[in-house]
């Protein structure tokens, strides 16, 4: 249902040095602490909070990755720095071969628009504008056509079985059906990565299964990282890192 | 892996017109949404603010149009009205005078002999005081015209009260013989206890002879000017000849009658270099030539501006602040700082625009409502006009306070903080 083309599903990349490499996302030694005002660590008499320390790990095309451990281990600070919204405070994150920790804001946001999809717990879809119109909203800054934005946006939608529902607004949507539109969204612009944060964290066991075997569909091509507390959502993922006070603990 | 955005067949230039007309349809379709709905409070309250703003402008500027307009004493009902290109209406409330019209009573003979034109007349304005018996003498605004049979109205006053013609011109030399009458407005009756009938003394101020005696032939409602104002009609040349106007045959402007472009042709064949406008529209142009009325709509329009940012800047900010989430997923899904910003900036030009626009109509009503107020108490007739450029001027200074307004929306958006938004 949500297989890529031919073209952009060969599970490689051609790293900055020009290898091939199947490896869509890598973390090296990635190092982060918080300062006092919640940012990058600014001075060295500012309260700080490490979240990350030395993490390492590769994430393939075509794998599903979870990420558990308890409050404050560090999964969403993996998944901001995959998803390049934040610049760890050591270390490098290579995101299709690129080295996003060496990018501007700019680079990162264009890198994160080109290949990355999130998919929040809280859903994080825009109130005011239809369900289509929340699947398209990435196609717009692509520069795609209005006429091909609704049509992709339509053809996701479908494919979540969510075809009767394009335009209707997300206050009008169960709690279900907003993740599955959330999921549309991350997917319109076709990215190599899907980013998941507590994916199922807002829904019912049922309702959750459903988005799971979504997530597990989109996985055939892409790589996905998925943070979560729940064995259930990590049950799909092919390699579970088990984090504690920000160091990788376990591999299974 | 996918790079769907830059593989696109299309150019740069489309996609990067895809991607702005994108933003602002967008930004269009979350601001309808959000005005329409339930949280549509902070946004009617913006629009209110502005539409306010911008009709208490209008409605200042239209009392400034008014005055620099001539006011009162140009309430006649005349097709086309000349005046000297450096007009200023000051000139006759501070007693300085300012440029006028030569040759007039000559010149309205020539426009009077235009096809399609019905009448022409000089129009001298002096200040004179004029006495009754033994009455305290009263300051009185005389207005010089020549009339016809025909029911005309100059300064608010029936032109037809007088005999018609100008026989103390006589051609030139102005030595006809006097009329002597004189059509006195209700409140300059008043003011002398004059009625229909009486004789009139003019004694002394600028006209220079006293002594001269006219009679009342009418106390009539003046008609489209002030009621209030103390106003009285002479014939055009005894003024001129009191005033000593009559060399040069001077006269603050000329009106004419007639089909509208036949009476602005002979008109302007008369004085080629003279204004030459249209009357039943204000003419805008005279708020830059008269002081007092040029300040009055300086210091509006600074106080709307100031206004109208502030509130704007206020307002918007909260706005965004409320709004930061949204901010934070542009961010999440590649939208980069400057198209979000175009965001707010949208949002904000969308909100003062349809602001301008309410205020627009405000402006025209409270135009009305003030000439209505002003009928219905001391001064009947427009103290205040509305013209068609004032739609374009208030849309103008919306937008120009939105410009003014919008770094502060932007700093609150710029300072939004991605992981704080929508990290758990």
């Amino acid at each position: 249902m949500f297989n890529r083309s031919a073209q952009d599903s060969q599970s490689s990349i051609t790293e900055a040095d020009g290898r091939e490499s199947t490896t869509a996302v890598r973390l090296e030694g990635v190092t982060h602490q918080y300062g006092s005002s919640g940012g990058r660590l600014r001075s060295s008499d500012e309260r700080t909070v490490t979240a990350l320390r030395n993490v390492s790990f590769d994430v393939a095309m075509g794998s599903i990755v979870g990420l558990e451990g308890p409050s404050g281990s560090g999964k969403s600070t993996i998944l901001h720095a995959v998803a390049g919204l934040l610049v760890p405070t050591d270390g490098r994150v290579r995101l299709c071969g690129t080295d996003l920790t060496a990018l501007s804001d700019a680079e990162r946001t264009r890198m994160r628009r080109r290949h990355i999809g999130i998919v929040f717990q809280r859903f994080h879809l825009l109130p005011s504008l239809s369900a289509r119109a929340n699947v398209a909203l990435p196609l717009v800054q692509a520069g795609i056509s209005r006429s091909d934005r609704r049509a992709r946006a339509t053809t996701l939608l479908e494919a979540v079985g969510l075809g009767d529902r394009t335009t209707h607004l997300p206050g009008e949507l169960s709690g279900g059906e907003r993740q599955r539109v959330a999921i549309a969204r991350a997917l319109s612009t076709d990215p190599d990565v899907i980013v998941a944060d507590e994916p199922t964290g807002e829904l019912d066991t049922a309702t959750g299964t459903d988005v799971l075997e979504l997530l597990t569909d989109i996985g055939r091509d892409r790589a996905v990282v998925v943070a979560s507390h729940d064995a259930a959502t990590l049950s799909v993922a092919d390699r579970v890192i088990t984090l504690r006070d920000g160091r990788v603990n376990d591999v299974r | 892996m996918s790079d769907e955005a830059d593989d696109l067949p299309d150019g740069l230039e489309t996609r990067r017109r895809r991607r702005w007309t994108g933003l602002i349809g967008l930004t269009f379709s979350r601001w309808w949404q959000r005005a329409s709905g339930t949280t549509a409070g902070r946004i009617i309250s913006t629009v209110a603010a502005v539409a306010l703003t911008i009709a208490f402008l209008l409605v200042v500027t239209g009392i400034a149009l008014s005055l620099a307009d001539g006011g009162m004493t140009a309430a006649d009902d005349a097709t086309v009205r000349i005046t000297p290109e450096d007009q200023s209406t000051l000139s006759s409330v501070d007693g300085v005078e300012g440029p006028r019209l030569g040759a007039t009573n000559e010149r309205a003979s020539e426009i009077r002999a235009h096809d399609g034109v019905a009448h022409a007349s000089p129009v001298l304005i002096e200040t004179g005081r004029l006495e009754v018996a033994d009455s305290d003498p009263q300051t009185v605004r005389l207005v010089g015209v020549v009339s016809d049979d025909e029911p005309r109205t100059v300064a608010g006053l029936p032109t037809d009260r007088l005999e018609a013609g100008d026989p103390h011109y006589a051609n030139g030399s102005y030595d006809g013989s006097r009329a002597g009458e004189i059509v006195l407005s209700r409140t300059a009756a008043d003011r002398l206890d004059a009625s229909a009938g009486d004789e009139v003394t003019v004694l002394t101020g600028p006209v220079r002879s006293a002594n001269l005696s006219m009679t009342v032939t009418a106390v009539a409602e003046t008609d489209g000017g002030e009621d209030g104002a103390p106003v009285a009609l002479v014939h055009a040349s005894e003024l001129q000849s009191l005033s000593g106007a009559a060399d040069g045959q001077l006269a603050d402007r000329m009106v004419v009658w007639g089909d509208d472009d036949d009476a602005r042709s002979a008109a302007a064949d008369a004085y080629p270099d003279a204004s030459v406008a249209v009357t039943g529209t204000a003419d805008p142009t005279a708020l830059f030539d008269d002081g007092l009325a040029f300040a009055t709509s300086v210091i509006a329009l600074v106080v709307g501006v100031t206004i109208c940012a502030s509130f704007v800047a206020t307002t918007m900010g909260m706005t965004v602040d409320e709004d930061r989430r949204t901010l934070a997923v542009l961010e999440s899904i590649g939208v980069p700082a400057r198209g979000r910003l175009a965001v707010i900036a949208i949002s904000t030009g969308i909100t003062t625009l349809v602001g301008s626009f309410v205020g627009v109509g405000l402006g025209a009503a409270g135009i009305a409502a003030v000439n209505a107020a002003a009928s219905a108490t001391v001064a009947p007739g427009a103290v205040a006009q509305f013209h068609p450029l004032f739609v374009p001027y208030g849309i103008a200074v919306a937008l120009l306070s939105g410009l003014v307004a919008v770094p502060y929306p932007l700093a609150v958006a710029a300072r939004t903080s991605v992981l704080a938004e929508v990290g758990r």
